[in-house]
């Protein structure tokens, strides 16, 4: 097998219910380059029920190419479909790159096809390049983030990557861009997978779910210290006013101050926002272990000694019943500031 | 030999060979099992089984008042055996009785027929008017068991009224029961009648005798012959910590089916006696979880009846081990609930081995299935990533040193390496107890080092919860890491580091001398090598015992020394304590786990710690100091009762260095 029968990058447009994830037009971006560099064309993988129109919008973030599949068997995501499907396009047309996003689904698809292709892949990436060779080169954090590690799959084709959402810049849409559709039938048919969906339990639905706290950018947290269920109320303006989201440590739930789908730490959710303020937190190992790897913390609490200030950015130290309001307050004046 | 000889000896031999017959069935099943090396040390087995089942130190030594009812019972039982082995034969061949002995013997047998008639009255009493919460009702087993026991007395006392009133009784004079019965029923029997009476009462006994002995072999009470094996047989471990895994074999990984236990596992099943001492002391059933020891155990029984037939004839299992609701299935739930605290194991008068199998059965459903509860893919995945619980960067380990003066392991030049463990080195309360030990160290002018940030995690949370693949390679790492540096000496913080080193890493052939820092501490108290304040007011302390020290390493006494030597009295105790102490919930890996069925042991815990109305609850374990704390918390007593590790009470009394 010559590398040189393998020409282009591909990017998997990951989706559910016809609705794109953003990683996927990010990884466009990131692909564009890539392609500039190789000389090669770039194209999107489209797969799908009814997902045409995202052909077009993937054309319009940059891509030359569309391979769609369109066939109810995708409706939900499952594995077989998917990956059988994916591995069929590549052995068909053979790309030398494919990208897909480090989500739970683009993890789950790119570590089958991998499996399937016996090629290498890189999970979590957070930078691409081509080296002199032409070679992918895959950048990643390694142990624990105290290095970066650049990995090449040097024989094996495709080389693969997942690369973590929000890691490459979202590239300009430009709606005038046009690109050739390749239809494809699907790899499967109904009858032959194993794996039927019965119902699909929304977490999003079930009060403000834990789904979007993963990707929220700005996170209000609020622990024992908040007190009372009325003073969320608080948090949540606060949260309004930044365009965050509020969450909860344990011993909020425990106090039955806050609903038990916000609550961040070890055994609840882990989060990364940009921004993660936590209020009345005192910071106990087991709610650390779910936001510490967060851009810039703020904590505010009046004890000095709360574990919460040995991992925070900024610390303020005070009541965040009255804290919380004054912020609040600042914020409103700065965007009423802006806006004018 | 008479006509009776022959007859009874055609029905003794069918009876016998149904026994055998059915105990070799049993002995089949058990043979399902894998291998485990119980036949090493043979005096050291002698004597258990002759102070166990023999001496009755089984039921005596793990204070239970009713245990006494069944020692009598016992030893009167034992001497019945023999009283029933020479009324047989007597009935065979009159001639055969000793006629010296027989006369004390015959009364020394009545006494025992009164004695164990009494003690079995009281056990009935005791399961049908005043039975405790953790007995079962009494079940049809055991009503069957004890008429054929009432057939059997009737038998015995009948027979010898008969030979009374024939005149034919050597032992007469020595038999006032037996007298009692023929004056009072039989005053006007003629002897004729007497004797066909007697012959009746002979067959009666006979009969009833071989029917009990076959009739054992079927109920629970198959623990009358089954026990005495199995103490012989049990571990002799102190702590019965679970066998390593084979990884080189392709087999299954961890327990799955009846037959991939060890062949002592089954043994245990036949010896258990269901008496429920291990559900009286388990905190998940006190807590309404749905595990139940005695009935995992029972399960385990049931399922070897229904599945060990026909695994024997290489056939298909049809009750599964796990997950079904059926009987002789263990409930996923029930597997996940326990928190190893071996309480089950320190109570059980016959030494079953129940954590082994739960944390056998957890291995299967976490390395051939894939299937646990949730929380734990994140734990395992910082083990994997990070060797440290939470995912936190391997290089803040050192971080608790910062602005102390510590100094590296250094090879040949450090006696003791303090392990921190991950708790001691991440844990921002668990910290303040690493300071104050360091701080004990060196007021002492020990010897100590640290591995600083290359320390990894002992295993203990992933061993106890079954990923026994991955603690399998941090055991290896850590003793090369122990071996590379010439270390010996072990000195730990938490209880669990402590005994994983000590016990658990023994099964790699390694013996490394671990210390917990309380019994360090004592000694220093002892040898008068601490230099401590006269005595410090705390007010009322009460002390809680963890597992992994007490029960798991017998190491009561070290602490609370500690305490009264530096508060100047005895701590209070709780109403469970020393072998009896009840867990926190965090052990067995419990602490990565959400409790979310029945209710919290901790707050259970904190509930009996606060009835002795303590100012500060002291332990030793960096589990329980989080458990008490967020179950004062909950209770609202979080700022009237403090929580200290006694290791910050000892640098809180340590005289100021200069």
């Amino acid at each position: 097998m010559s590398d040189l029968d393998y020409q282009g990058v591909w990017v998997f447009i990951e989706q559910k219910n016809g609705a794109a994830a953003a990683v996927s037009w990010e990884l466009l971006g990131a692909g564009a380059e890539l392609a500039k560099t190789l000389d090669v064309e770039l194209s999107a993988v489209v797969i799908g029920d009814k997902v045409e129109h995202l052909c077009q919008e993937a054309f319009s973030y940059g891509a030359a190419k569309a391979y769609l599949m369109d066939d109810p068997v995708f409706h939900y995501y499952r594995t077989e479909p998917y990956y059988k499907s994916v591995c069929q396009l590549i052995n068909k047309y053979k790309p030398e790159i494919v990208l897909l996003g480090s989500t739970s689904l683009g993890r789950d698809l790119a570590g089958a096809v991998a499996t399937e292709l016996k090629t290498g892949l890189t999970e979590g990436c957070t930078k691409l390049g081509i080296d002199e060779k032409r070679l992918l080169l895959m950048t990643r954090p390694a142990y624990s983030g105290n290095i970066m590690a650049t990995v090449v799959t040097e024989h094996a084709r495709p080389q693969m990557a997942t690369i973590r959402p929000r890691a490459m810049a979202m590239p300009e849409k430009d709606t005038n861009r046009r690109g050739e559709i390749i239809r494809e039938p699907a790899a499967i048919r109904e009858e032959s997978i194993g794996v039927k969906v019965l119902e699909v339990i929304d977490s999003s639905q079930q009060g403000s779910g834990t789904v979007n706290l993963t990707n929220a950018e700005i996170i209000i947290c609020g622990g024992r210290g908040v007190q009372s269920k009325e003073n969320f109320q608080l948090l949540q303006d606060l949260a309004d006013a930044m365009g965050g989201k509020v969450a909860c440590t344990r011993a909020a739930v425990e106090d039955e101050i806050a609903p038990f789908n916000l609550w961040v730490g070890q055994s609840g959710v882990t989060v990364r926002p940009k921004v993660y303020i936590a209020c009345g937190v005192s910071g106990a190992i087991q709610h650390l272990a779910g936001m510490r790897d967060s851009g810039v913390i703020i904590a505010i609490n009046y004890d000095r000694q709360a574990p919460i200030y040995e991992v925070s950015t900024y610390g303020i130290e005070g009541d965040c019943l009255q804290v919380v309001p004054a912020m609040t307050n600042y914020v409103k004046e700065l965007r009423a500031k802006k806006a004018n | 030999m008479s006509s009776r000889a022959w007859i009874f000896l055609g029905i003794f031999i069918i009876a016998i060979a149904f026994f055998i017959w059915s105990a070799y069935r049993r002995f089949r099943v058990i043979g399902l099992g894998q291998p485990e090396n119980r036949f090493d040390a043979r005096g050291k087995r002698i004597r258990s089984m002759l102070l166990y089942p023999f001496a009755q130190l089984c039921t005596l030594s793990r204070s239970y008042l009713f245990s006494i009812n069944h020692a009598i019972f016992f030893w009167s039982f034992l001497v019945l055996v023999v009283a029933n082995i020479l009324t047989v034969l007597g009935g065979l061949f009159p001639r055969l009785l000793p006629t010296g002995p027989y006369p004390v013997l015959a009364l020394i047998f009545e006494l025992a027929w009164v004695i164990a008639l009494l003690s079995i009255t009281v056990s009935l009493l005791r399961r049908l008017v005043f039975r405790p919460k953790y007995t079962l009702p009494m079940s049809p087993d055991a009503a069957i068991t004890m008429s054929l026991f009432v057939v059997l007395m009737v038998g015995y006392f009948g027979l010898h009224a008969s030979q009374i009133v024939q005149g034919i009784e050597k032992g007469g004079a020595f038999m006032p029961v037996s007298n009692w019965l023929a004056a009072t029923f039989m005053g006007n029997t003629s002897i004729g009648a007497a004797e066909s009476s007697g012959n009746v009462f002979w067959w009666l006994f006979s009969i009833g005798l071989l029917g009990f002995i076959d009739y054992l072999a079927y109920t629970k009470h198959t623990h009358m012959l089954a026990s005495i094996p199995n103490c012989y047989f049990r571990s002799l471990e102190k702590v019965t910590t679970q066998p390593r895994e084979d990884f080189e074999k392709s087999k299954t990984l961890g327990v799955g089916q009846i037959d991939q236990f060890r062949w002592t596992d089954l043994l245990d099943t036949f010896a258990c006696t269901e008496c429920g001492r291990c559900t009286d002391n388990c905190p998940a059933t006190a807590t309404d979880k749905p595990l139940n020891p005695r009935t995992v155990i029972h399960d385990l029984k049931y399922n070897l009846a229904k599945n060990g037939q026909l695994l024997l004839n290489k056939k298909e299992a049809v009750l599964p081990l796990i997950g079904s609701d059926h009987e002789g299935s263990v409930a996923t739930d029930a597997i996940w609930s326990c928190t190893t605290c071996g309480a089950c194991m320190e109570m059980c008068p016959v030494f079953i081995e129940h954590v082994p199998k739960i944390v056998g059965m957890r291995r299967y459903l976490v390395e051939e299935k894939s299937q646990f509860p949730e929380e734990l893919g994140k734990l395992f995945e910082n083990m994997r990533q990070r060797s440290n619980p939470w995912g936190i960067p391997p290089t803040d380990r050192a971080r608790w040193a910062l602005g102390l003066k510590v100094k590296p392991f250094l090879t040949g030049r450090t006696e003791y390496l303090f392990y921190v463990g991950c708790a001691g080195a991440f844990n921002a309360r668990a910290r303040q107890t690493t300071q104050s030990i360091a701080r004990i160290l060196d007021a002492a002018n020990i010897s100590w080092g640290t591995l600083g940030i290359s320390e990894k995690c002992c295993g203990d949370s992933v061993r106890r919860l079954g990923y026994e693949f991955n603690y399998d390679k941090m055991v290896k790492e850590n003793i090369k890491m122990f071996q590379d540096k010439g270390i010996k000496k072990i000195i730990t913080s938490c209880p669990h580091c402590f005994s994983t080193f000590k016990n658990d890493y023994r099964q790699y052939g390694v013996e490394l001398e671990v210390i917990h820092y309380s019994e360090l501490v004592n000694r220093l108290i002892e040898e008068d090598k601490l230099p401590l304040n006269e005595s410090v007011d705390l007010g009322k302390v009460v002390f809680h015992d963890s597992c992994y020290l007490g029960r798991y390493n017998g190491i009561y006494e070290a602490p609370r020394n500690v305490l009264k030597a530096v508060s100047g009295k005895a701590p209070l105790e709780m109403g469970r304590h020393h072998e009896r102490g009840f867990c926190c919930g965090a052990g067995g890996g419990r602490m990565w786990m959400e409790e979310n069925l029945g209710t919290r042991i901790n707050t259970k815990r904190v509930e009996e710690a606060l009835k002795e109305d303590p100012k500060v609850i002291c332990a030793c374990c960096p589990y329980c100091v989080t458990m008490f704390e967020d179950g004062l918390k909950d209770k609202k007593a979080s700022d009237t009762v403090k929580v200290l590790d006694l290791a910050e009470i000892v640098a809180g009394a340590l005289k100021e260095s200069k």
